[in-house]
């Protein structure tokens, strides 16, 4: 016991009451779609492209934000968020405003928008995935985990396109909130079901 | 300000706008305590989703702004943190010093944090109860200056070292 | 750009006021100048007889490299023993001093370039150094040259502060002068080699500024200082080695006075410089954070603080 400093023992952590063992789980609704693997998400990524080639851009993205992998493991998820950023990034900037009017309307519309919010986000805080989510990273996306951004610049620097993807990023962004409001960004942050 | 920072700032205007929608929220775990929960962090329910804008080197070159917010916003306080570039030892003395000359004076910015978050070259902690006695808008027009002016003052200084020689 | 002056000015303006017939007044003073040196200026005998000394670090050092030829050539007539405690004195009578104004302003200035002068006997001997072996060379083609000619003369070492030291070689075709110099804060480091490294830029710059003496700036001690004797290589950078390569175009009998006293105020103006550019960005910051809170108040609502009353008249303030 003289060994360790009992003082410096987190007493929270053992007690399965405190809330700072609260049950992250039981914020997610009972209505969340089924676990799908990266090789789902690459099935839904071939359909969509389908619909893009076929001139079909809203299709293309409503089908795509009503697949998202809400309840899927983090492969799932890169590989979807290459599919959605290939959508935006295909869709022409005189198109978007229609586009987007048509995503956000009709039944699930709102669902859509702040679906497609939370691809944004996720879109501009992890780098350049257009070329490295084919092969999905194993460390994690959020801001906490990686410390310095030292390291990602070095390796992007030589790749051309991330610094267009953002400005697309950023264009959508802007008129997203135009159509669906600030709200939509606070369900990005308040929503569990991450993307 | 450049057409092409417009769009980001104007994400980053929108993304702090909806960050900073908190509210009063007493401590779960201490009776009569009122803490910032995202530096509490007593429970994982009460943090929410963070965000961040773009920190990769290409958003530099787009934008040709050099500083990158992040943003964890919890129930009752938002802390956001800023990189900013430092391409050179000088630039990074610099940096250094100016975040320091700021944070000592950190009384005076009431929402300026006195260390930065690991890994950030400055952090602001916004609470309830700035919202609650300043005004939302200018206190993101506050930030949004400061991101646009901290690297604009960096480089300027770094010329003027060399001016006088 | 601001230069420092060669001279001491407390000595100068002391003696201009002396030597103006001011009535004679015992003086006790000691005056502190660069690089660790302390003049006495004193009246021990009479009030018309003003003694000034000077206590150099490396005195020793510059007395071996000639500096007691050099201060006799320039103060022959007022040198004395020196006072105890200290390395030099020269004494000067205030009921003799030349007759004529201008001579009179010579010798203040004369007096007050003590420190200049006692310091220039190294440099003056490289010089020589360097005519001597510039003839000799001018004998032989470069291949032919005995090894003597083509290495120059010895380093001569001048320990003039704690950690600091300047080196001075002479060889055939030029005279290196290498200053070593501590920075005690990483950040001077830093400011400093901004600094030099516009040295080089502008040089190479400025078409006007080709002729100037080229200037080297390292980390580790160059090659020239190799087997030198009490080089303190701790290879942490802390020490740094700048270089002055003056080249025989520098080295003219009438520009040589001119050279050395600037080549000596080259470490006070250079360390001059760094704390002048921090104070500068401080300024900077004092106003760009001025700014900020600025942009902030805008924040506070304006009319937060307005008293508020009841009915009856009392006012009563809302509790936060």
């Amino acid at each position: 016991m003289s060994q360790i400093n009992y003082r410096t023992i987190n007493i929270d952590q053992l007690d399965p009451e405190a809330s700072v063992n609260f049950p992250m789980e039981t914020l997610l609704p009972a209505t969340l779609p089924q676990p799908g693997t990266s090789s789902d998400a690459a099935n839904v990524a071939t359909q969509v492209r389908q619909l893009l080639r076929g001139g079909d851009a809203e299709g293309a993205l409503r089908a795509v934000l009503d697949t998202a992998p809400l309840g899927g493991d983090e492969g799932a998820k890169q590989v979807h968020l290459a599919t959605v950023t290939e959508v935006l990034q295909g869709i022409r900037q005189g198109e978007m405003t229609r586009v987007l009017e048509g995503v956000c309307a009709g039944e699930g519309g709102a669902e859509r928008a702040d679906c497609l919010m939370k691809y944004i986000y996720k879109g501009m805080s992890s780098p350049a995935p257009g070329s490295g989510a084919q092969s999905p990273r194993n460390k994690s996306v959020s801001p906490q985990s990686t410390g310095g951004f030292s390291q990602i610049q070095g390796r992007n620097l030589g790749e051309g396109g991330g610094g267009q993807q953002m400005s697309v990023l950023l264009n959508w962004h802007e008129k997203l909130v135009e159509i669906a409001g600030t709200g939509s960004i606070v369900r990005v942050m308040t929503d569990r079901r991450t993307v | 300000m450049s057409q092409s920072l417009r769009p980001y700032l104007q994400c980053c205007r929108s993304s702090l706008t909806a960050a900073l929608a908190i509210s009063n929220f007493a401590s779960q775990t201490s009776e009569r305590h009122n803490v910032p929960e995202i530096e509490a962090k007593s429970s994982p329910e009460l943090i929410l989703n963070p965000i961040t804008i773009s920190r990769n080197e290409h958003e530099k070159l787009y934008s040709g702004l050099t500083c990158y917010p992040d943003i964890e916003p919890s129930v009752n306080s938002v802390r956001i943190s800023l990189s900013i570039k430092q391409a050179d030892e000088i630039e990074k003395v610099l940096v250094h010093k100016f975040t320091r000359f700021l944070q000592q004076r950190a009384e005076s910015f009431f929402i300026l944090r006195r260390k930065p978050v690991k890994g950030y070259d400055i952090s602001f902690l916004v609470t309830n109860y700035h919202t609650e006695h300043l005004l939302k808008h200018q206190l993101v027009e506050f930030i949004i200056t400061f991101m646009e002016e901290v690297d604009k003052e960096v480089s300027e200084m770094k010329l003027f070292v060399r001016i006088p020689c | 750009m601001l230069l420092l002056d060669y001279q001491n000015v407390l000595i100068q303006s002391l003696l201009t006021e002396r030597f103006s017939g001011a009535p004679p007044a015992s003086i006790d003073q000691v005056v502190s100048d660069f690089d660790g040196v302390t003049f006495h200026l004193s009246t021990p005998e009479s009030k018309t007889k003003i003694l000034i000394s000077i206590n150099v670090k490396c005195f020793k050092e510059l007395v071996q490299y000639g500096a007691q030829e050099v201060l006799e050539r320039e103060y022959g007539p007022y040198i004395v023993t020196p006072e105890p405690g200290y390395d030099f004195s020269v004494q000067v009578d205030l009921e003799n001093l030349p007759a004529e104004e201008e001579a009179r302003e010579e010798l203040i200035m004369k007096l007050a370039l003590l420190k200049r002068n006692a310091m220039a006997a190294p440099f003056e001997r490289a010089f020589d150094e360097f005519t001597k072996l510039a003839e000799e060379a001018s004998q032989y083609t470069s291949e032919s040259a005995p090894q003597g000619v083509k290495e120059g003369g010895d380093v001569m070492a001048i320990h003039y502060r704690e950690e600091e030291a300047i080196y001075i070689k002479a060889s055939w075709d030029r005279v290196t002068v290498i200053f070593s110099t501590v920075f005690r804060e990483e950040t001077d480091r830093i400011f400093g080699k901004v600094f030099l490294q516009e040295f080089v830029d502008a040089r190479r710059r400025v078409v006007t500024l080709q002729n100037a003496p080229q200037v080297l700036f390292r980390s580790d001690p160059p090659l020239e200082l190799e087997g030198v004797p009490g080089l303190n290589n701790t290879g942490e950078g802390e020490i740094s080695y700048v270089t002055f390569v003056l080249f025989p175009r520098h080295l003219t009998p009438q520009r040589r006075y001119e050279n050395i006293s600037h080549i000596q105020t080259f470490r006070d103006y250079f360390h001059y410089h760094i704390k002048a550019s921090k104070a500068y960005i401080h300024t900077r910051m004092r106003k760009r954070t001025a700014d900020f809170l600025q942009v902030l108040n805008r924040a506070r609502p304006e009319n937060e603080e307005r008293e508020r009353k009841t009915a009856s008249g009392r006012t009563f303030r809302v509790q936060s």
